[in-house]
């Protein structure tokens, strides 16, 4: 890791000198031990603030489109021939150059506005499992040291294997290496288990439909609406949301249940074809719903009736944005 | 395509316990006035049959 994290601040200097990139997307030790966070390098000097380890959890897509969006608006009110392009650089691991995918597939900004440092991924540690697996107690110090993460307490000297704290989404991940990449740095990390992916699918669709309901409703009753998850999507970047609209008021801002119900409903059902299963969503619940065993569910339609996997090549189209008329099966189609 | 969003939306409601049966999509023409009236009497019976939706429901007032 030592050895990618030097590497990659080399890259990040060398991007930002030879004027390649405006601003790179990267992670810096955060302000709590054992964590870490995004963070905006602009100048070669701070690339050295860059680190790359199995902290790194929030997928960074989100800000690319973010910085791009707001430049262009920016450059609204600049004459066509004085506009200036930014190029922003990002520290990519496979789900996040999925999402990037993605956002070139939905024309959202185009392909030379993005520089994408590869980086392999061998998984993020799961920050709630993590404190679950200490017993609740308060990290003083932490330190991840080949496979063994070494915590000084509140209740003493603690160690956790890694694998035993990585992400549920990680443990199944099948597009653990960049996809596209400018530069690449290290090797190609080891696959993970993605043959099993859809077993807490699988498992939660042999429930019986009043199972089913009864375990939706109860996550549901968890959620109180924060937008947490929204905002941390790189899939959810609608200018205006639904939630927010009031002309016409999709869904109700009170605490109503089916309020919330729908709201989850709504915005997960946005993710067919777009859920690149990164995690963010989870990861930054602070209630802990389980969003990912219905989202995975998203990601399984899409690949037994499609056969597509969002954002898993560049030259695939949207799944909803196309038809295969030898293919698609037609049994839910209502034909009395 | 709509007959995509569908098929998801369908299954989707299956999955998390509501009755995916409440979602019906077909293709009537405009030309086809027997066909239109056989859907809607079929889906009717149907939708009788499953009852009130008591799932995702709210209560004003």
């Amino acid at each position: 890791m030592e050895n990618i994290e030097t590497k990659l601040r080399e890259e990040a200097k060398r991007l930002l000198l030879e004027k390649k990139a405006d601003v790179i997307i990267g992670y810096e030790k955060g302000t709590l031990p054992l964590t870490a966070t995004p963070c905006f390098i602009t100048t070669p000097e701070e690339a050295d603030k860059l680190v790359w380890n199995n902290l790194c959890t929030q997928n960074l897509a989100k800000f690319v489109h973010d910085l791009i969006t707001a430049h262009k608006n920016s450059q609204k009110r600049v004459k066509p021939e004085d506009r200036k392009k930014k190029v922003v650089g990002i520290v990519a691991r496979g789900c996040t150059t999925r999402s990037l995918i993605i956002h070139l597939q939905e024309r959202q900004y185009e392909r030379d506005e993005v520089c994408i440092i590869g980086v392999p991924c061998d998984g993020y540690v799961d920050g709630k499992g993590l404190k679950v697996k200490i017993g609740g107690a308060d990290i003083v110090e932490g330190t991840i040291d080949g496979g063994q993460i070494k915590m000084k307490t509140s209740d003493g000297d603690k160690t956790v294997a890694l694998k035993d704290v990585l992400a549920e989404c990680c443990l199944t991940c099948r597009f653990n290496n960049p996809i596209v990449s400018d530069v690449l740095i290290g090797s190609p990390s080891p696959a993970m288990n993605p043959d099993a992916e859809y077993n807490a699918v699988k498992e939660f669709e042999a429930k019986s439909m009043e199972e089913r309901w009864a375990y939706f409703t109860k996550e549901m009753e968890k959620c109180m609406r924060c937008n947490a998850c929204r905002q941390t999507c790189p899939s959810c970047y609608c200018p205006t949301c639904f939630v927010e609209q009031s002309q016409p008021q999709w869904v109700g801002i009170g605490e109503d249940k089916s309020d919330t119900q729908v709201f989850q409903l709504m915005r997960m059902y946005h993710m067919v074809g777009r859920c690149v299963d990164c995690g963010s969503c989870v990861s930054v619940c602070p209630m802990g719903v389980d969003l990912r065993k219905f989202l995975k569910k998203i990601d399984k339609d899409g690949w037994e009736m499609f056969g597509n996997r969002a954002g898993s090549s560049m030259e695939d189209m949207p799944p909803l944005g196309r038809y295969d008329e030898h293919h698609d099966k037609e049994e839910f189609i209502f034909n009395p | 395509m709509a007959r995509r969003k569908f098929a998801t939306l369908k299954s989707f409601l299956n999955y998390i316990g509501v009755e995916g049966d409440r979602t019906l999509f077909t293709w009537v023409s405009a030309s086809e006035g027997d066909r239109w009236a056989q859907v809607i009497k079929v889906a009717t019976e149907k939708i009788k049959a499953l009852g009130p939706a008591k799932k995702m429901i709210k209560k004003i007032g």
